[in-house]
């Protein structure tokens, strides 16, 4: 994003819409630091300034800036997957895709939630670290698979590491049995980067909305607790195509 | 979207604070997913929302929008919609009702595990998946204060600023504006539609004593 200098009056009502802090007075005008600006669009959006003088940067679709709009602007259509918004449907339609079957747990990396962001460099150590963990599988409809240039390493396309993006999603999937030593890797590479990820798991669960044990029980053994609030597949769903 | 299981806050707040999303499996039941849909959101009106956006239509209730305008737009077939009830009573007659049509949609809630267990135990509803939150790792020496979290964890991708947050707290602090208005304004960058803002407006309330502010 810009703010047009010469129409800005320096009212300043756009800086505090930024998450990222990106806005902030140049003399008498704000203005918004390129290097930290992750494209979100919400100070466009919804700080309605007065005078018009925020705009899109001419360069917002050059590859590969272009990143930061589609990771970062919820409104924004991923050219990887045609979709809004950075992961997949995950848990949210499992009940009809069964993605992640009996026996398994989808494992999803939140990068830079909440409201922090991460360089596409921080991304790469997580992604070389999973690698590492003998996991080369990336979910193929999440728009960081359209990234990684070579899946055995982890390693992202070398013209991407000086981005930056608001939020990502890894998407993955283990065997129950090898869920603990997923969260123990993601665990030593937290030391690693200079932001920070939430970690989720998602399993089907039994009658009653019983969490499996086994799932609970790798959790606990690598120091993790999950908070008392979820997402919960209600399982109404279902397919006729 | 996959952000409304890290919503943080106390369990009696939490307890006000349930995200329901319409969700339709592209590939699966994508083609005439749209009148189904309609039909979903018509039943959620029933319950009464607190915010809710369809991806047809980015605009949240606070925005001017009617609820006509809002229904009028689901015509595209895998229109997604993002609500959020701020009322276990009102979640339950939500996810009755939904139940009851049967429209063959996914249906997700984020919410306090326990309440969603004994509301689906109560419909005889059978949930199918959860997914839990391991919490945040890395550099949470970064991160906003835990009680600005309790806003910006509200909005699914992170666009509700922590500044935003602190200039709200100032603004009603110093009489500017009201709790109510303040939250709809930190409502608005939010185009997930799940922002709570009557639970922001209790949270402005019981966090304004703890601030004090260095400008009027």
């Amino acid at each position: 994003m810009i703010i047009h200098e010469e129409i800005c009056v320096g009212c300043g009502r756009c800086q505090p819409y930024c998450p990222t802090g990106a806005i902030r007075y140049d003399g008498l005008k704000s203005r918004i630091e390129q290097d930290i600006c992750y494209e979100c669009s919400t100070c466009l959006r919804a700080a309605h300034c007065p005078v018009d003088a925020i705009a899109e940067s001419p360069n917002v679709y050059d590859y590969p800036r272009a990143l930061r709009r589609y990771f970062s602007d919820p409104s924004a259509t991923h050219a990887a997957t045609g979709i809004q918004g950075r992961g997949t449907e995950e848990s949210k339609t499992n009940d009809v895709t069964h993605r992640v079957g009996p026996g398994e747990v989808g494992v999803a990396i939140e990068i830079g939630r909440p409201t922090l962001g991460m360089s596409l460099l921080d991304i790469q150590r997580i992604t070389r670290a999973i690698a590492r963990a003998g996991v080369h599988k990336i979910e193929a409809h999440n728009p960081i698979h359209s990234m990684i240039a070579n899946e055995a390493t982890g390693e992202l396309k070398p013209e991407l590491l000086g981005e930056r993006v608001l939020s990502a999603i890894i998407e993955i999937k283990v065997k129950r049995d090898e869920l603990r030593g997923i969260l123990r890797t993601l665990l030593e590479v937290a030391k690693e980067v200079d932001s920070v990820f939430c970690i989720d798991a998602c399993t089907i669960v039994d009658q009653g909305l019983a969490i499996p044990e086994e799932v609970l029980d790798s959790i606990r053994a690598e120091g993790l607790t999950w908070r008392p609030n979820a997402k919960i597949n209600m399982g109404l769903g279902r397919a006729w195509e | 979207m996959t952000h409304s299981l890290h919503r943080e806050g106390s369990l009696e707040s939490l307890a006000k604070d349930y995200v329901l999303f319409i969700y339709p499996a592209r590939g699966f039941n994508y083609k005439g997913s749209a009148p189904k849909i309609r039909h979903n959101v018509e039943l959620l009106y029933q319950a009464g929302p607190v915010n809710m956006i369809p991806t047809s239509l980015r605009r949240n209730m606070y925005s001017g929008v009617t609820n006509e305008e809002i229904l009028e737009s689901i015509t595209v077939e895998g229109t997604r919609v993002y609500s959020v009830f701020n009322d276990r009573e009102k979640l339950k007659q939500a996810l009755a009702l939904i139940k009851e049509a049967d429209e063959g949609i996914s249906i997700m809630v984020s919410g306090i595990i326990d309440d969603v267990r004994q509301i689906a135990a109560e419909l005889g509803i059978t949930p199918h998946m959860v997914n839990l939150s391991l919490g945040i790792h890395g550099r949470t020496d970064r991160l906003a204060p835990a009680d600005i979290r309790e806003f910006t964890t509200m909005c699914g991708h992170g666009v509700v600023s922590p500044h935003l947050v602190k200039d709200m707290i100032r603004r009603v602090k110093t009489g500017k504006i009201s709790e109510w208005d303040g939250s709809v304004i930190m409502a608005e960058p939010c185009t997930c539609g799940i922002f709570n803002p009557y639970r922001s407006a209790e949270l402005l309330r019981e966090k304004l004593p703890l601030y004090t502010v260095d400008r009027w």
